[in-house]
C-alpha cells in the first residue's frame, strides 16, 4: 500500500509540523528559524486576544434577534437529541452527535452575536458563509441545470461541453476576469451601473455587494463541477424505474420525489461534501477580487492564514489553519456519518 | 370465433375495457421492431403474446402502456384514443421484465406506491398492500428492501404493484419467468384465477408456450415483429398457420421433413405418402407432432427408420429416429422400451399431419390421402 | 375492495394545465419547452460571457480597456494583437518556461498520481485489510517525535527519520499483538478523503520547511510531489468506486481461465474501469494544472507554473496587464480543453464521476 503511506507521511507529517508551530512562536532569522514552545498562546490569541475581531468579529451585547435565533436552534438540536435518544443508543454515536450539537451551538451563538446583531463578522464567519450559502446556492442551480438537460432536449452534448468550461480555468484566472466583469466604469456591466445612477458606486466598498460577488465567481466555477455530477448521477437511473413510476400513475413532482431523489441523493450528498471541502478552502477569489476587503469583511480563514504567512507569522498562520481544520472537520465529519452514510445505507 | 364472444363467457366486472391496437409499427432507428400490428382484445379476455425472443412483445406491450410511442397506429382503450397519451391517463397496470422496483423503498412501500400518488389514505392503504402481498404470498418479506430478496420474490412484488389497483388492462411482461417450475405452476393457476375473478383485461407476454396454454383465453403468436396466428390455445396448437406457428407450438417441436410434391405425393428420400387433393408440384414442408406418431416393427408403418436415442422424460419415452440425415422425435408411452440402433417403422395417422409451402412457410390445404383401414 | 373507487383514472388535463403536461412520452410540455429553453439560454450566456470578455480583452489596446467598456470587435474597438504578440513572439521565453513547468508538473503528477492511486484503490476494493489500531498509533506518534526531534532540537533529519523507522519495525508486531483492535477498509477510505479537508495552508508551510530542509524549494520534482500527494484521495476515492462497480464474477471468471493477477488487472479491470479512468484523469489534471497556492510557496523562480504567472500579471507597478493576463488564460485553456476532447471519448454518455455514488 504505497498510496497509503505515503499519504500517511505526507499528511500526517504537515499536521504534526503545523500543531508544533502553531503551539509555538516562530522568528525567521538568516538561513533558518527558531521555534519556541509557547502553548496555547496562538490559539488564545485568535480566540479572545489581540485577533478576536479578525477570527471572530466583533462583539456588543446580543441583540433580541440574536437571542430568538439562538433559542431556536437550541430547541431544535434538543429536539434532535429527544428523537435520536427514543431510538438505540450507541455510546461512540452519542458523544459524535454531542461533539456536532455543540459545535453547531458555538456557531450559532457567534452568528447570533456579530451579524445578528449589527456587528462586525469574522473570517470564521465569512468562511461559514462561502460553505453555506455559496453551496447552497451552487447545489441548487446545478441541480436545476442537471435536471433539465436530463431532458430530451435538443443540443444536450452542446450545453453539456459549455456548462463544463469552467470548471477547466484556473481559479485565479477567474478572480481577475470577475475583477474585470465586476468593474463599475470599464467593466462591460458599466451602462447598467450608470442606469441605476451608481457609477461612483464601488461594490468593493460594501461588505454584502462584496461578498456576493465572490460567491457569483465562486458559483460560476464551481456549479459546473455539481452540475456533471449530479447530471451522470441523474443518468444512472435506471428508466424503467421511471417508466414503472409513470405507469403507476405518478406525475412528475411525485417521480422526482419519490424515485429521482432518493436514487441520486447519495451522489448529492457527496458532491456537496466534496464542494463545502473546498469552499472551505476558498482563498484565490477574496485575495484577487478583493484582497479581503473591504477591511476584513470578505477574508476567508484560509485568507487569513495566507496573509499571516506572507506577515511572515508563521505560528499564527498555522494556528488559524488548525482552527479552520478543527471546524471542517467537525462539520465534515458530521455531514458524513449523519447524511451520507445513512442515505448510502438506504440504497445499497 | 371474434374476440367479443370470447370474452363472453368470462365474468366481465364493469370496469373490463375492451383494448384495441390497430396497425401498430415501430422502429428503432433501421430496424422495423414491430410491424402492423393489429389485435383486439375484448374485455376481460386472457390474451397472451407468444413468440421467441427479440421478436419485439416488449416493445408492442410498452407501446400499450404508453411508454413508447408508435410510429403509426392507434391504441384504443374502451371507447378513448389513448394513441398520445401520457402512461398515466391509461389506467394500465405493467410487471417490467426487470421488475423495476424501486431500490429505496421496501416491499411494502414498492406494492403501495399506485396507491400513494392517488392519495389514498395510509391505512386503507396498507390493508390493501396486505392483501396484495398475500396473494404472491409475501406477506413476511414486507419490511424488507427489494435488494434483500431472491429473483423470484422481486418478481412477485412487482406483480404485487400491479395487482394492488384495479386498472383497466393488466399488461404482464413475462412475470413469472424467474421462478422456480413449483411455484411458477402455482403462481399460474392463481394468476389465471384472479384475472378471472377481477375479469380484467389483460394482456400477457411470454415466450413459454406452456403457460401461453394454459393461462390464454386466446394467443397471439408473433415474429420478428408480424403477428402470425392469433385463436384459441387449441386452435393455434392444432390448426398453425404456418410453418413458425407449428414449430414454435409444443414441446419437443413439430417433427418436419423437407420434400417435393410429385404426381400427387410427397416424395422424400426414405419417405413417400399419397396426397387426397391435388396440391400443386413444388417443394414442400410435411409436419406432424411428436405425440401423434408411433413407432412400430418394421414394415409395420409409413416409412422406416432407425432408432439414435430412447429418452424416458417421466410421463413419456421420447424417442429420436433417424431417416437418412434427418432426425424425429416420437413420444411413447413410458412403458415403451426399444435398443438403439434398431431398425423400426413409424406410423403416423395422416389426417395429423400438415403440409407447409417451403418458400412461404404457409400452411397447404393439401391433404394426405389415408389408407384404408385409418 | 374498497381501494377501487378510490384510484379512478385521472383525466385528461385541460385549458391552461394542457400547457404543463407532455403530450407523450419523451416529449416536453409546450411550456416546459420555453421555460427550458430559455434557462439553459441564460446559463450559457452566464457560462460564456465572461470567457467572450477574456477573449476581447486579449486584442484590446491598453486605451481600449481603460476607456470603458468596449464590446464588440471591429465596431467599438480595433482588435490588436499587441498583447499575443508580447507574450507568444517578444517575451516567448519568458512565457514558455512556466508553460513547460505546468505541463511537465501536470504531467507526471497526473501519471504518478493515477498509477499509485488506481492501484491502491484497486487493492481497497478487493483486499481486505486489517490494520491494528496499535500499530498505526506508534506510526503517527513515531511520526510526531521524530518531526518535533528535527523541528525543535535541530537532530538531523535522516537521523530521526531512520530511528523512527527501524524503532517502528522493532515494535511493529509486539504492538500489533496487544491492541487486537483494528480498522477496515471504509476507516482507510474515509480517512483518505478526509484528507483533502486539509487546507492547503495547513500542509503547505511544513512542506515548505521539509522542502527547505533538504533543499529541494523551487524545483519541479517538489511540487509534482507535493502535487501528487495532494490528489491521491481524490484518485483512490473515485476509483475505488469505479473498481467496485465492476462485477467481481469477471476477475473470478478469469482466474478460472487460468489468467494471472497482471493479465486480469490489465486485460480486464482497467477496460472496464476506462470511463472513471478517463475521468478521473481529467479531473486530476485540471487541479495539478491550475493550483496555485502550493506552487506559491513551493516556487521562486525556476519552477514557476502558470497560474503564478497570471498573478504576476498582476503585480507589476503599471497595475493590472488585463491583456496580457487574458492571452495568458486563454494559452492556459488550450490544452485543458484539447485534453477533455482526446478523453471524451472515453467518457461516454457524461459518466464523468459518475461512480461519486457509492
Ligand atoms: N431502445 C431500443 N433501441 C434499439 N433497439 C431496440 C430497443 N428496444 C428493443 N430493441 C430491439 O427490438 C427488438 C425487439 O425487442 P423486444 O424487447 O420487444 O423483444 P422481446 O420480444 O420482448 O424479447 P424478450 O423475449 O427477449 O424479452 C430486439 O431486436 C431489440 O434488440
Ligand atoms: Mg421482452
Amino acid at each position: 500500500m504505497p498510496a497509503v503511506i505515503m499519504i500517511l507521511i505526507f499528511s500526517i507529517f504537515p499536521l504534526i509540523a503545523s500543531l508544533i508551530l502553531s503551539l509555538s512562536r516562530v522568528r525567521l532569522r538568516a538561513g533558518g528559524y527558531d521555534v519556541r514552545f509557547v502553548g496555547l498562546r496562538n490559539f488564545e490569541k485568535q480566540l479572545f486576544g489581540s485577533e478576536q475581531f479578525h477570527f471572530l468579529g466583533t462583539f456588543t451585547s446580543i441583540s433580541l434577534l440574536g437571542w430568538v435565533f439562538i433559542i431556536a436552534m437550541g430547541a431544535l438540536l434538543i429536539r434532535w437529541f429527544s428523537v435520536y435518544l427514543r431510538g438505540p443508543v450507541v455510546v461512540i454515536g452519542l458523544i459524535g452527535r454531542i461533539i456536532t450539537a455543540s459545535m453547531i451551538l458555538a456557531l450559532s451563538v457567534l452568528l447570533a452575536a456579530t451579524l445578528l446583531s449589527g456587528n462586525q463578522f469574522g473570517t470564521l464567519g465569512v468562511t461559514l458563509f462561502y460553505v453555506l450559502v455559496g453551496s447552497a446556492i451552487q447545489f441548487l442551480i446545478g441541480l436545476g441545470l442537471a435536471i433539465i438537460c436530463a431532458q430530451p432536449i435538443w443540443g444536450r452534448t452542446f450545453f453539456r461541453v459549455v456548462f463544463f468550461l469552467p470548471m477547466m480555468i484556473t481559479p485565479i484566472g477567474i478572480g481577475y476576469a470577475f475583477r474585470m466583469m465586476a468593474d463599475t466604469t470599464k467593466g462591460p456591466f458599466s451602462p447598467v451601473w450608470q442606469f441605476f445612477g451608481l457609477r461612483d458606486f464601488a461594490w468593493a466598498a460594501d461588505a454584502w455587494t462584496a461578498r456576493s460577488f465572490i460567491v457569483i465567481g465562486d458559483s460560476w466555477q464551481w456549479i459546473p463541477f455539481i452540475f456533471v455530477v449530479l447530471l451522470a448521477a441523474l443518468e444512472n437511473v435506471p428508466r424503467d424505474m421511471i417508466e414503472a413510476g409513470h405507469v403507476d400513475g405518478a406525475n412528475g413532482w411525485q417521480i422526482f420525489k419519490e424515485i429521482t431523489w432518493p436514487s441520486i441523493a447519495p451522489v448529492a450528498a457527496t458532491v456537496m461534501l466534496i464542494r463545502a471541502i473546498e469552499a472551505f478552502k476558498l482563498v484565490d477569489l477574496p485575495n484577487i477580487m478583493t484582497a479581503g476587503g473591504p477591511g476584513i469583511s470578505t477574508e476567508s480563514m484560509t485568507l487569513q492564514a495566507f496573509f499571516a504567512w506572507r506577515a511572515p507569522d508563521l505560528a499564527q498562520s498555522a494556528a488559524v489553519s488548525y482552527l479552520l481544520l478543527f471546524i471542517a472537520v467537525v462539520l465534515c465529519v458530521s455531514f458524513f456519518n449523519l447524511v451520507i452514510l445513512k442515505r448510502r445505507a438506504a440504497i445499497a | 370465433m371474434t374476440a367479443a364472444n370470447i370474452g363472453a363467457d368470462v365474468a366481465v366486472e364493469r370496469r373490463a375495457q375492451r383494448l384495441s391496437i390497430l396497425a401498430l409499427n415501430k422502429s428503432f432507428g433501421p430496424v422495423h421492431v414491430v410491424k402492423d400490428l393489429t389485435i383486439d382484445v375484448a374485455p376481460g379476455e386472457f390474451l397472451v403474446l407468444l413468440g421467441p425472443s427479440g421478436c419485439g412483445k416488449t416493445t408492442a406491450l410498452r407501446m400499450i402502456a404508453g411508454l413508447e410511442v408508435a410510429d403509426s397506429g392507434r391504441v384504443i382503450l374502451g371507447d378513448t384514443d389513448v394513441t398520445e397519451a401520457l402512461p398515466k391517463y391509461r389506467d394500465v397496470a405493467m410487471v417490467f421484465q426487470s421488475y423495476a422496483l424501486y431500490p429505496h423503498k421496501t416491499v411494502a412501500e414498492n406494492i403501495g406506491f399506485p396507491l400513494k400518488v392517488r392519495g389514498v389514505p395510509l391505512e386503507q392503504r396498507s390493508a390493501a398492500v396486505r392483501d396484495a402481498a398475500a396473494q404472491v404470498h409475501m406477506e413476511e418479506y414486507l419490511e424488507r428492501y427489494p435488494r434483500q430478496l431472491s429473483g423470484g420474490q422481486r418478481q412477485r412484488v412487482a406483480l404485487a404493484r400491479a395487482i394492488i389497483r384495479r386498472p383497466s388492462v393488466f399488461l404482464m411482461d413475462e412475470p413469472l419467468s424467474n421462478l422456480d417450475a413449483k411455484l411458477r405452476g402455482y403462481m399460474r393457476a392463481e394468476l389465471k384465477h384472479m384475472q378471472h375473478e377481477l375479469g380484467v383485461t389483460t394482456v400477457y407476454v411470454t415466450h413459454d408456450q406452456v403457460e401461453a396454454m394454459t393461462l390464454a383465453h386466446r394467443v397471439a403468436i408473433m415474429d420478428q415483429g408480424v403477428l402470425q396466428q392469433i385463436g384459441k390455445p387449441r386452435e393455434v396448437y392444432d390448426n398453425p398457420a404456418n410453418l413458425f406457428v407449428a414449430g414454435f407450438m409444443g414441446s419437443p417441436s413439430m417433427n418436419f421433413i423437407d420434400g417435393r410434391v410429385e404426381n400427387g405425393r410427397f416424395e422424400s428420400d426414405g419417405v413417400s405418402l399419397p396426397l387426397l387433393n391435388g396440391a400443386p408440384a413444388g417443394p414442400v414442408v410435411m409436419g406432424f407432432r411428436p405425440e401423434d406418431a408411433t413407432v412400430v416393427d418394421p414394415g409395420m408403418g409409413q416409412f422406416d427408420a432407425k432408432v439414435f436415442t430412447a429418452e424416458l422424460t417421466g410421463d413419456v419415452t421420447l424417442v429420436t429416429i433417424v431417416i437418412g440425415d434427418k432426425s424425429l422425435a416420437v413420444k411413447m408411452p413410458k412403458e415403451y422400451e426399444v435398443d438403439f440402433d434398431s431398425a423400426v417403422a413409424v406410423s403416423l395417422p395422416l389426417q395429423n399431419a400438415f403440409l407447409f409451402d417451403a418458400h412461404t412457410g404457409n400452411r397447404l390445404p393439401a391433404q394426405f390421402a389415408l389408407p384404408p383401414g385409418q | 375492495m374498497t381501494t377501487d373507487d378510490l384510484t379512478q383514472i385521472p383525466s385528461r388535463p385541460t385549458g391552461i394545465a394542457r400547457l404543463f403536461e407532455a403530450p407523450q412520452m419523451g416529449k416536453m410540455s409546450p411550456a416546459g419547452c420555453v421555460i427550458v429553453y430559455s434557462l439553459l439560454f441564460i446559463w450559457t450566456g452566464f457560462v460564456l460571457f465572461p470567457l467572450y470578455w477574456i477573449a476581447i480583452t486579449s486584442v484590446k489596446l491598453p486605451i481600449d480597456v481603460n476607456s470603458g467598456p468596449a464590446y464588440l470587435p471591429w465596431i467599438d474597438f480595433t482588435p490588436n494583437l499587441h498583447a499575443w504578440r508580447d507574450l507568444v513572439v517578444l517575451e516567448w521565453a519568458e512565457t514558455l518556461k512556466p508553460y513547460r513547468n505546468s505541463v511537465i508538473i501536470a504531467f507526471f503528477s497526473t501519471i504518478a498520481c493515477m498509477f499509485i492511486g488506481s492501484m491502491a484503490a484497486y487493492a481497497l476494493a478487493r483486499i481486505e485489510y486489517k490494520p491494528k489500531f496499535g500499530t498505526i498509533l506508534m506510526f503517527v506518534l513515531l511520526m510526531a517525535a521524530a518531526s518535533v526531534s528535527v523541528g525543535v532540537w535541530g537532530v538531523d533529519w535522516r537521523l530521526a527519520s531512520a530511528s523512527a523507522a527501524a524503532i517502528f519495525v522493532l515494535l511493529a508486531r509486539a504492538l500489533g499483538r496487544r491492541f487486537k483492535r483494528s480498522v477496515g477498509n471504509s476507516d482507510i477510505l474515509f480517512w483518505m478523503i478526509s484528507q483533502r479537508i486539509l487546507p492547503p495552508v495547513v500542509t503547505v508551510v511544513p512542506v515548505y520547511m521539509m522542502f527547505q530542509s533538504v533543499r529541494l524549494l523551487d524545483t519541479q520534482f517538489a511540487i509534482i510531489l507535493t502535487y501528487t500527494v495532494v490528489n491521491l484521495p481524490i484518485v483512490v476515492w473515485l476509483m475505488y468506486d469505479f473498481f467496485s462497480g465492476i462485477p467481481k464474477d469477471l476477475e473470478e471468471s478469469a482466474q478460472l481461465d487460468g489468467a494471472s493477477q497482471f493479465t486480469i488487472f490489465y486485460e480486464i479491470v482497467l477496460p472496464l474501469a476506462r470511463t472513471g479512468l478517463a475521468a478521473t484523469t481529467l479531473l486530476v489534471m485540471i487541479f495539478a494544472w491550475n493550483e496555485y497556492i502550493v506552487a506559491l510557496f513551493l516556487s521562486t523562480t525556476k519552477a514557476q507554473t502558470m497560474p503564478i504567472l497570471v498573478a504576476a500579471m498582476n503585480a507589476g507597478e503599471k497595475g493590472v496587464l488585463w491583456w496580457k493576463m487574458s492571452v495568458v488564460i486563454i494559452i492556459m485553456i488550450i490544452p485543458v480543453v484539447l485534453m477533455a476532447l482526446v478523453l471524451q471519448r472515453f467518457i461516454s454518455r457524461g459518466v464523468l464521476l459518475g461512480a461519486v455514488k457509492g
